[in-house]
């Protein structure tokens, strides 16, 4: 049987190691709701852009936007941009993440596609490094506070090729903020825009007669971008909030854990202490007894 | 009149206002209530949202304005307040 007085050193650890993850879940608390916010903040000005592309799209004209376009005999050059986290110690969340990304970039190859990965996240950059897969693009300078013009910078150049014909689909794969306990990896095709998708807001009425200026080809072709663009923010500013909800249940999780293992090991302590009690008096108690006989 | 500017990270403003004066691609367009529905792209430029006798003041570029039905929304790429 172990040592009390091992047993105390390893009860005091496991009581740090306690106190360190139930700090990280209270940080991770509160940055969650406001990652939270800042997802519901962004939802005004993503429904604006869904109801004026429906309002405002002619099936006719598809030909007439790039960002439509779609492949003709499939896609032959792809992008997929995977979303991670920089951080790790928030449970299988990063896992889930690169677990989809590589079955979306196989699924592309298998539809004959050459894939190029675009990857977002320290925690991703380094696996494909480890995996020996290149990357077109790495970033890892951006924060659990993303921003517009994160969002633009890694969707823009994309957007541009694919508008002058050299890829065929931008996916992106993100952790989908359901809420804080359900944060599913989800694949998303941002490019090309399926217009037919574009959710549209329920309470925006019937399309009024609007007078249009300078037209609706016009304005459908400025907000296509600005929709594109939008749809990348809130793949990255949804990550971010899930990341803070998978952080919150794995440090909830090892903290129940560590205070099990603490009652354990109690347990055992007290045990192990009586033990020893018991082995003394019977020790004294023998060793009386030997001198007097 | 009903106004809201929208940035794509949040709402900038929401409120009732007595006017509108927004940059559009063209040159500056003014919004009275009971205005007619109205879609137009936004330039570069200085809006300004009149409600009684205090103004607001944003810098918006890029996103488009839209009225309906006495709403007016102002959905720009980038919006921010002006002092």
């Amino acid at each position: 049987m172990a040592k009390p007085r091992e047993l105390r050193r390893r009860i005091k650890s496991v009581e740090n190691t306690r106190q360190i993850t139930k700090t990280m879940e209270m940080v991770a608390t509160s940055k969650l709701k406001r990652a939270q916010d800042r997802v519901i903040a962004a939802r005004p000005y993503a429904a604006a852009l869904a109801e004026i592309i429906s309002d405002l799209h002619d099936p006719a004209l598809v030909e007439q936007f790039p960002l439509l376009r779609r492949p003709k005999g499939g896609a032959r050059r792809a992008a997929v941009v995977g979303i991670t986290s920089n951080r790790g110690l928030c449970g299988a969340f990063n896992n889930n993440l690169i677990k989809e990304a590589r079955a979306r970039i196989k699924a592309l190859e298998q539809e004959g596609a050459e894939v190029e990965l675009h990857m977002i996240g320290r925690k991703g950059v380094g696996f494909f490094k480890y995996l020996g897969r290149p990357m077109a693009a790495e970033y890892r300078d951006i924060t659990d506070r993303p921003t517009m013009d994160d969002a633009t910078r890694v969707i823009d150049p994309l957007m541009e090729r694919f508008a002058a014909g050299d890829l065929d689909v931008v996916e992106v794969v993100f952790a989908k903020f359901v809420s804080a306990m359900s944060t599913p990896a989800t694949g998303f095709r941002v490019l090309p825009v399926d217009v037919e998708r574009v959710e549209r807001p329920e309470d925006s009425g019937a399309a009024a007669n609007y007078i249009l200026r300078p037209s609706a080809r016009e304005i459908v072709g400025a907000v296509l971008p600005l929709y594109v663009r939008n749809a990348m923010y809130r793949a990255l500013v949804e990550t971010a909030a899930s990341e803070q909800g998978a952080r919150r249940t794995a440090m909830k999780n090892a903290t129940d854990n560590a205070g099990d293992m603490i009652d354990n090991l109690r347990r055992s302590y007290n045990r192990a202490r009586q033990g020893q009690i018991t082995q003394e008096i019977s020790e004294i108690v023998g060793g009386a007894s030997a001198l007097q006989g | 009149m009903h106004v809201t500017v929208i940035a794509p990270e949040s709402a900038v403003f929401e409120g009732a206002a007595d006017s509108v004066i927004a940059p559009a691609f063209d040159g500056e367009v003014g919004i009275l209530p009971r205005h007619a529905p109205f879609m137009t792209l936004l330039g570069d430029g200085r809006l300004t949202v009149r409600q009684g006798e205090a103004n607001h003041a944003f810098h918006v570029r890029g996103g488009f304005l839209q009225v309906v039905r006495d709403n007016v929304r102002v959905v720009a790429e980038h919006a921010r307040a002006e002092e």
